[in-house]
This record gives structure tokens, C-alpha cells and sequence, in this order.
């Protein structure tokens, strides 16, 4: 299954912007951004359509990973899933150029959270998207799939359009 | 030396860029053969054509590619725009689909950039609304005859709908009350009048706009959505003042969260 991107200009400027600011602890930021849905040729396509960022008061500190947020973080965008019928990405930003690449801990830390996603918007992907200066990269859990399945295509449509075929 | 050599101005990834973007082209007549032709030509090779319709003499005046065996054959549209296209480029990649874009939307949804070459405003409402949703730039184009008194006036528009910007309702384009009499009021010259050169003209700019969204080579025009009033009497084409008089608003028709993806999506 083909699994594609597309987000408007404006919310990739958007995120970057948030996700740049510095915090009184933690190293970086994190963020989540609501999708809708739509069915195309052999896959899906997910449609960036509001984002979310994590407020100040909901990093823990933790010297050990870049970011931690606490339950009320989670709490709070599982709200959204719930009253807006979106499916959940998280999204944080690796500051620097090229396609950005998930570490060990990204992994380890999206295969705790995105699931649970799933305990209130069963029927609908979430995953996560990895920002660059540049770039996106993005993983989506689907439902009825344990293992998450890279994105295979990313757009940005503005008033210059760019799109990226992943390459395998 | 490649074909596309005399384009390097469009800067070093434009081949790749051009062979990986994926265009539909909805209406295969006067200006979507137009079309055809020139993407082809500039190196698009990801073409998806949906035009029901069988050829017929009443299209020879303006469909480029058509041929008088084609009226005896009644070849199908799209079947002749790709035989265009495949002779312009055999390494095209062509779904020519001989059907209504409405029955086929998970490939229209596919493409990255959507023409549409249609006659009737509420067919143009329908594809701006499927633009909107699946994040998708529209170029639309078309023209009219009318009959004022004396002779007639020839106007068309060629207009750039990018999701996020202004909407053709935003440009006064499409109104209530021209989808509502749009059945009678289309055309008084004989029944949807079309000629071949307005169709170029059109085409050409839209193909331009198209270019500039995918390999901008200059700043000079206004990012967002466009519109370009043609005037088929005195032979211009102009940027319509509504873009200057409208920049910096935002787009009242389109955006909300029901208005994103599929209303009724599931796995």
C-alpha cells in the first residue's frame, strides 16, 4: 500500500517555526499535527490540516532524549482525535538539511505512543512525520497493521509546488 | 544533447522534476488537446486524460491531433490526445480514460496538478471542490462567445486555484446565479461556441502558470491564486484586477476540516 503526504506551505512554515523556539528545558520541541483521509491509486493520502504544538507547561525534564511530554500532552491531542475525527502524526524537527532520518529513540518512542492513538480513532491512521530544514519524512500506522508503513511520496503545495518520491 | 536542452533555463532538476510530476487533464476538446501537446512537448510524461466523449466532426475545428479518420473511426477523445502525446514522446506514461472524471476520482485525487478543460460552471465548481479536498492546484481555462449588438465579443479565463488561496468564487468566477442559469445562458453564438485560437492562447498560459508553479524561473507575479481575463476581440490576456484588489484576503469558501479529505473515509 502507497501511502502519500500532502500538506500546505503555510503549515510547514508553521511547524518549523514553533518547533525552532527554544524551551526553558527541554532540547527541542514536539508537536502534532490532525489528518484527514482520502483514497487514491493503491493507497491512501494523508492530508495535513491543522497543527498542534505541545505547550510549554507539558515537556518533562529528562536529560536523556530531546523532548519528553507528559500525559497531560497526550491527553490533550487525544481530545482532538476524538471530537474532530483526525487521525494523529507527531512531529518534531531535526535542524538540519536533507531528508531527516528517525533515530533508535524516535522509533522506540513512536512505538509506545502512536498505538495508542488508535484506543480512540481506531479506523483511521496516525503515525509520525520527521521535519528537516528541507525535507519530510513520515511513517504511518494503519489500521489492522502493526508495523508502520514508510510514506512513499511528499507534496507541499504552495505557490511553488514541490513533491519527492521516496526512494526505497 | 537532450531534447529538453533548450529549457535548461528552468534549472538543472527540471527533467526529473517533469518526468516524476503527475498532471490530469479533465476534457480532452479544443483546450485540453491544446494541452496535452505542449506538456508533452516540455517533457511531462505522467499524463491521466478523462474525456467520455468519441470524436465528431463538430470537434475538427479545434482539436489539436484530430484527423478526418478520426471523425470516420469516432475515436475517442483521450485515445487522440494520447496518440499525440506518445508521438511526442514515447516514453510518455499515458492512462487515457474514456469515461467521466467522476467515476474514476481515486486517479483523479492522484495527480499533483489538475486541469480542467469543461464547459459548464457547475462541472468547473465540482473540480475546484475536489482540488480543495485533496490538496490539489486547479488550472482551469475556458472561453465564450456572446452577442451583444453588433458583432460578438470572445473572452475567456485562464485561473490558477491553489489550495489555501483564493477560489474561483473568491474571484467573482463562479456565482450562484451562473451555476443556477448556466443551462440556457452558455454561449449565444449556436451552441457552445469554440475556436481553435482562443483555445491556444489559453492553453499556453495555462501551461505557463503550470510551469511557473513547478519550476519558477522569475518573482514577477503574485504567489497564491490567479486569474488572467482573456479578450478574444482586441486579443489580449490580461492578470484580472480582482488578484490585485483581493491580495492579502483569505479565501471565506474553502478550508475548513469538512471541507478536507474524504467525508466518509475508511481503510
Amino acid at each position: 500500500m502507497k501511502v502519500s503526504f500532502k500538506i500546505q506551505g503555510s503549515l510547514v512554515l508553521r511547524m518549523r517555526e514553533d518547533l525552532r523556539r527554544p524551551h526553558p528545558h527541554a532540547a527541542e520541541r514536539v508537536g502534532f499535527i490532525s489528518c484527514r483521509f482520502g483514497t487514491i491509486q493503491q493507497g491512501v493520502l494523508v492530508l495535513a490540516h491543522e497543527y498542534h504544538p505541545v505547550a510549554d507547561e507539558h515537556y518533562e525534564f529528562d536529560p536523556n532524549v530531546g523532548a519528553r511530554f507528559s500525559s497531560a500532552a497526550i491527553r490533550s491531542v487525544l481530545q482532538i482525535a476524538i471530537s474532530k475525527e483526525v487521525g494523529i502524526f507527531h512531529v518534531h524537527l531535526h535542524d538540519r538539511a536533507g531528508v531527516p532520518k528517525p533515530s533508535l529513540v524516535d522509533w522506540r518512542e513512536w512505538a509506545k505512543f502512536v498505538p495508542n492513538f488508535w484506543h480512540v480513532r481506531p479506523a483511521l491512521p496516525h503515525g509520525a512525520l520527521l521535519l528537516s530544514r528541507n525535507q519530510i519524512n513520515g511513517w504511518c500506522w494503519y489500521p489492522g497493521r502493526q508495523e508502520p508503513a514508510a510514506m512513499s511520496r511528499f507534496t507541499v503545495v504552495d505557490s511553488r509546488l514541490v513533491f519527492r518520491e521516496a526512494t526505497a | 544533447m537532450s531534447w529538453q536542452a533548450r529549457q535548461s533555463f528552468l534549472g538543472p532538476e527540471s527533467e526529473s522534476v517533469l518526468r516524476d510530476v503527475r498532471i490530469a487533464i479533465i476534457g480532452l476538446g479544443g483546450g485540453g488537446s491544446h494541452l496535452s501537446q505542449q506538456l508533452a512537448h516540455i517533457g511531462v510524461t505522467n499524463f491521466d486524460l478523462c474525456d467520455p466523449d468519441l470524436y465528431e466532426d463538430k470537434n475538427h475545428n479545434r482539436t489539436v491531433g484530430g484527423t478526418h479518420a478520426d471523425i470516420d473511426a469516432k475515436t475517442a477523445k483521450v485515445e487522440i490526445a494520447a496518440r499525440l502525446i506518445y508521438g511526442i514522446n514515447p516514453k510518455a506514461e499515458v492512462n487515457a480514460i474514456k469515461d467521466r472524471w467522476q467515476n474514476v476520482l481515486p486517479v483523479v485525487r492522484s495527480c499533483d496538478v489538475l486541469f480542467g478543460c469543461v464547459d459548464g460552471y457547475t462541472e468547473r465548481d465540482q473540480l475546484e471542490q475536489l482540488s480543495r479536498r485533496f490538496f490539489i492546484p486547479y488550472i482551469d481555462i475556458g472561453m465564450d462567445v456572446h452577442k451583444p449588438e453588433p458583432g460578438y465579443v470572445l473572452h475567456g479565463q485562464v485561473i490558477l486555484s491553489l489550495p489555501g488561496s483564493l477560489c474561483m468564487r473568491c474571484f467573482n468566477f463562479l456565482r450562484p446565479e451562473f451555476l443556477e442559469k448556466e443551462a440556457q445562458n452558455y454561449g449565444q453564438a449556436g451552441g457552445r461556441p469554440q475556436v481553435i485560437w482562443p483555445n491556444g492562447a489559453l492553453a499556453s498560459t495555462a501551461v505557463g502558470l503550470f510551469m511557473q508553479l513547478i519550476l519558477p524561473w522569475h518573482q514577477e507575479i503574485p504567489g497564491g491564486s490567479i486569474m488572467y481575463d482573456y479578450d478574444g476581440n482586441r486579443h489580449t490576456m490580461i492578470m484580472s484586477p480582482r488578484v490585485a484588489a483581493l491580495a492579502g484576503v483569505p479565501c471565506s469558501h474553502f478550508g475548513a476540516l469538512h471541507d478536507t479529505g474524504d467525508p466518509l473515509w475508511i481503510p
